[in-house]
């Protein structure tokens, strides 16, 4: 692979240097998981945008986002408002936010990326 | 696939939870990034009433250390947070908006009471003077948010000079709370 680029690596003019360009070889090495080609097929047929959205709702009707807030806002209130940064705060509310799901949401959202899993996988 | 039902189900199952966690996760980022900016804006209401109850709250808690530690039985000269001391009076001079003499801020709430008519000598006085018709439009008009007597607007009305708390007036100079002066 080096002995293709030296020449154009040192007689290059351009001002952008370009990573060199990918072999063939380089992707039979490492094949994409399952989890990563149903995950591309998701976003790509938009399930994955309905998906969210209708997380969104179901989590906003059950009150979980207001839940979120008030955990947001305890936890800024205690740090102080300006010291806190949005990695920490994220970091502060995720397990919580995590373990606080109603199960029928869970679960129905559950069912649906099954039903999705069933279909993309024929 | 080639994998037996109940292999190919967990998997599946897993996989689910998996892509579940994901969007969850997603979301949970969403919620904190839009309540950090808002937090950081200042735009959240109940963050800053919070914040300021908690100033207040400290400040009075710093008041009272500071009576304690300081031993003062009487508390003519208190010190303050910053080392400052107040007379119990405060004693600033300036002019009464309804009546024109200088007032002492300190002893204001009492003049007030008597030039406004709160008390009982200036509503004796009231019901004295004052023509029929500033009774009758005194009587109508909505009172203010200001004042308790609002309601009892006949008795309040003044001399032909003055305004009723937080009535509508009719003529004069000056102003009182939150009224509208007609020409």
């Amino acid at each position: 692979m080096c002995l293709q680029r030296t020449r154009s690596f040192r007689t290059q003019r351009h001002s952008v240097n370009r990573p060199p360009t990918p072999d063939a070889a380089d992707d039979q090495e490492k094949q994409p998981s399952l989890h990563e080609i149903i995950n591309i097929k998701m976003i790509e047929s938009g399930e994955k945008e309905r998906l969210m959205e209708l997380l969104r709702e179901r989590l906003l009707e059950c009150g979980w986002k207001d839940e979120m807030q008030n955990l947001c806002r305890t936890f800024i209130k205690k740090e102080g408002r300006n010291n806190v940064t949005l990695d920490e705060l994220i970091r502060a509310i995720t397990p919580k936010g995590r373990a606080s799901i109603p199960d029928s949401v869970k679960a129905e959202l559950l069912q649906r990326i099954r039903t999705f899993l069933v279909s993309a996988a024929l | 696939m080639s994998m037996p039902n109940d292999d190919n189900a967990s998997s599946q199952s897993q996989l689910a939870s998996l892509f579940f966690e994901d969007l969850l996760d997603s979301i949970i980022v969403d919620v904190a990034s839009e309540f950090h900016r808002i937090s950081r804006l200042g735009l959240d209401r109940n963050l800053e009433d919070e914040e300021e109850e908690l100033r207040l709250s400290a400040e009075a808690r710093a008041k009272a250390a500071d009576l304690s530690n300081s031993g003062e039985a009487t508390s003519k000269y208190v010190v303050d947070i910053f080392g400052q001391t107040h007379p119990s009076v405060a004693n600033e001079i300036f002019e009464c908006m309804n009546c024109g003499r200088s007032i002492m801020a300190g002893r204001f709430a009492p003049h007030l009471e008597k030039c406004m008519g709160k008390g009982r000598k200036a509503r004796l006085k009231a019901t004295r003077s004052s023509t029929t018709a500033q009774n009758r439009y005194t009587r109508g008009s909505p009172g203010s948010a200001y004042t308790p007597y609002a309601n009892s607007t006949s008795t309040n009305s003044t001399s032909t000079n003055r305004y009723s708390n937080g009535t509508y007036g009719i003529a004069g100079e000056g102003y009182s709370n939150g009224t509208f002066e007609e020409p």
